[in-house]
């Protein structure tokens, strides 16, 4: 899951953005408007954390900028001001979310997951394909109802690929969301989590959840059962 | 808001020493002395042109009278002999015809080349002078002439001879411009004199009305100073009418600026001391021995997250304006339909369906962020417990005493509500913010602040419909 995060506050950023990337999130950081509206135009985001009082570039403006840009993924405000005026236009201006400053970190932790999972057409907090069920909040994945112990990298290829359950997700696609730019593209690193996840998630061989598109990628392949199920 | 910049603008004395000091529009006075000053100057002006060329007219007739009355008592002055010769007057009307250049001229021209001149008129050259058929009169000038520049009455008549013979003659008099411009000249001078007393005189009678008139404004600054100096409450004197409707505003907004003031202090006050017990707790929990790290980091998270809540809290209700004096109408329906679009976009995992009564004249006379506030933490409280629906009911409340309709403005839920004998407790209104009732976050305690910075009443009941909560908030627009 790769994150914007524009901040300008320094302390605040460099402790989120830590925070995030403990948590498994890929983050590239901006300290002004003008950056944010660089990296927002040209990295492709699942999700943007932005400060409503930002220099050089209104967060606000930012938010309408990237929105105009034709940019859709989901957008989180963080306002100092709490004031209905200030979310009420951030929200019109195509934000998805607000948080009001200061905050706990588990609480945006769990908009950031909220938001990426509506993003990505899920309304429930458990995304459920077949007997493969992961809870966002409790990021835990269970089999059958039996608890699957997975690695945070682990957790978010699979994360990854379950929010896009049917879709083709190219390997680059999921490199670029899940890791760091400096991560070295080229080493098989991804096909090891597949290789691992697949074990973990079906020892046996038989549900076969994430098939190899050859050439292009990969697809969850079981069918999302978006139900009341939970 | 800075507390000054309430205050209407400083009287303009105390602004002269400014380094660059902004143009200043002309004062009252000024105005209204150039206007007048340029009025009066105008009408003397004309006054004096009309009574100096009146006076020359009238002193142009009285010449041409005096003129020919001098030529009338020439002509019976003359006789004829008895062989029809004319024989020249033996005396004169005017002792001036006697001296020479005294500027009174007469010259009498009979038949055959008959010529007499008075003595004044000796050497002169009066050629231009030609006999009239008698009975005729003309009265002519100014005519320049190498004496200057003259005015003359000639006047042509027929003598009777003893022998029933007829002698034409003809008398001119005349006399030199100068005369008469040296009447007309002390007349002018004269005029001139009394007019610019005239005018002097009103200027100064009007500048005296003037500060009579400008008084009471004089006044008022007067005042104000004295408010600013805190040494009075309010503009207290006695204003004439057509000032009291600025003054009564501005004790208005004097008041409002007090009570703004008034409630920054309180909260200020009150953010401080709700601030200490946090601090007293974290700095003896941090003091206390034989407490493990994880309890002493948890203690200290619970309190700053205390602390957040309080600074939240106090700084909106700071914020809070509570003024409805010079507040427009703002619109319910807009703002309304902003906010539900947001929380619904925030809350879009939950699906709840916000149904919308909105009374088209329901308005709001008040601050639009405290309305925003209001509305807002109502429905978002809606939302947070509401199961799949929300009512947000808004009417006029007609008012017969008043020229402004109240307002009645409720939001309810089909969530769990609140039990009856709860409601007291959820509404309790701690005296200040630490001491409300916890887990009904601060957005409940912001809108009772508004209701009561409005002087306007909350009511929390069981919805009729839903079966939730209800909260209906009543203002009356004063």
């Amino acid at each position: 899951m790769r994150i914007l995060l524009v901040e300008d506050e320094a302390p605040l950023r460099e402790t989120l953005a830590a925070r995030l990337k403990r948590d498994g999130f890929a983050v590239d950081a901006a300290q002004d408007g003008e950056e944010g509206i660089y990296l927002g135009r040209e990295v492709p985001f699942d999700l943007a954390i932005i400060d409503l009082g930002l220099p050089k570039m209104s967060g606000m403006d930012l938010v309408k900028a990237l929105r105009e840009a034709g940019q859709r993924y989901p957008i989180l405000i963080l306002t100092a001001r709490g004031s209905w005026q200030d979310k009420v236009e951030g929200l019109k201006h195509g934000a998805d979310d607000y948080l009001v400053k200061p905050f706990h970190v588990e609480e945006l932790l769990a908009r950031i997951n909220a938001l990426v999972r509506r993003a990505s057409g899920w309304s429930k907090p458990i995304l459920a394909c077949g007997m493969i069920k992961l809870d966002t909040t409790a990021q835990t994945v269970t089999v059958e109802g039996k608890l699957v112990d997975l690695t945070s990298y682990e957790y978010k290829v699979l994360e990854y690929l379950m929010l896009h359950a049917g879709e083709l997700v190219s390997k680059a696609d999921l490199t670029e969301h899940i890791y760091q730019q400096d991560f070295d593209r080229d080493s098989n690193v991804l096909e090891v989590f597949i290789g691992r996840l697949r074990r973990k998630l079906d020892p046996e061989g038989t549900l076969k959840p994430i098939e190899t598109v050859r050439g292009r990628g990969y697809r969850f392949a079981i069918p999302r059962t978006d139900g009341d199920d939970e | 808001m800075d507390a000054d910049t309430a205050l209407p603008s400083r009287a303009p004395t105390a602004t002269t020493n400014n380094p660059v000091p902004p143009r200043q529009p002309l004062s009252l006075a000024a105005r209204a002395a150039i206007a007048a000053g340029f009025v009066l100057a105008g009408f003397l002006g004309l006054v004096g042109l009309t009574l100096s060329q009146a006076n020359r007219n009238r002193a142009l007739s009285a010449l041409q009278e005096r003129l020919q009355n001098d030529a009338i008592a020439y002509i019976t002055n003359f006789d004829v002999s008895r062989y029809g010769k004319l024989l020249p007057p033996d005396n004169s009307p005017d002792p001036n015809f006697s001296r020479p250049g005294s500027g009174l001229y007469a010259i009498a021209l009979g038949d055959d080349g008959y010529r007499w001149e008075s003595s004044s008129a000796i050497g002169r050259d009066f050629t231009f002078v030609s006999p009239l058929p008698p009975g005729e009169r003309r009265f002519v000038g100014p005519v320049d002439t190498r004496m200057g520049r003259l005015y003359y009455f000639s006047y042509g008549v027929a003598l009777d001879t003893v022998e029933k013979k007829s002698v034409r003659l003809t008398v001119m008099v005349a006399q030199t411009e100068d005369q008469l411009e040296g009447d007309n000249l002390a007349y002018r001078r004269q005029l001139e004199v009394w007019l610019s007393i005239l005018g002097v005189m009103l200027i100064v009678l009007q500048f005296l009305l003037l500060r009579w008139s400008l008084t009471p404004l004089r006044k008022v600054a007067s005042d104000m100073t004295r408010v600013e100096r805190g040494e009075s409450d309010h503009l207290d004197s006695q204003y004439p009418l057509e000032l009291t409707g600025l003054t009564e505003r501005i004790n208005v907004f004097i008041d409002n600026e007090r009570e703004q003031r008034k409630r920054y202090r309180h909260t200020l006050a009150d953010l401080a001391h709700s601030l200490k017990t946090p601090l007293a707790v974290i700095r003896s929990q941090i003091e206390s021995p034989g407490v493990d790290d994880a309890s002493r980091r948890s203690g200290v998270l619970d309190q700053v997250r205390r602390m957040d809540e309080l600074v939240a809290y106090q700084l909106s209700r700071a914020a809070t304006s509570g003024r409805q004096t010079f507040a427009s109408a703002v619109p319910i329906a807009g703002h309304a339909e902003d906010l539900v679009q947001s929380l619904e976009k925030v809350y879009a995992a939950k699906n709840v369906l916000c149904e919308f009564e909105i009374d088209e004249h329901a308005v709001f006379y008040g601050e639009q962020g405290d309305l925003l506030e209001l509305m807002g933490n109502l429905l978002e409280n809606a939302f947070k417990w509401a199961g799949h629906r929300v009512l947000l009911v808004a009417k006029e409340r007609p008012s017969s005493t008043k020229h402004r309709a109240g307002l009645w403005l409720s939001v309810e839920d089909d969530g769990p509500g609140i039990a009856a004998d709860k409601i007291e407790k959820v509404l309790q209104r701690g005296v200040r913010g630490d001491e409300r009732v916890q887990g009904h976050g601060i957005g409940l305690s912001i809108v009772q602040d508004i209701v009561h910075a409005y002087k306007g009443e909350l009511v929390v009941d069981r919805s009729p419909e839903f079966g939730g909560a209800r909260f209906s908030v009543t203002v009356e627009h004063t």
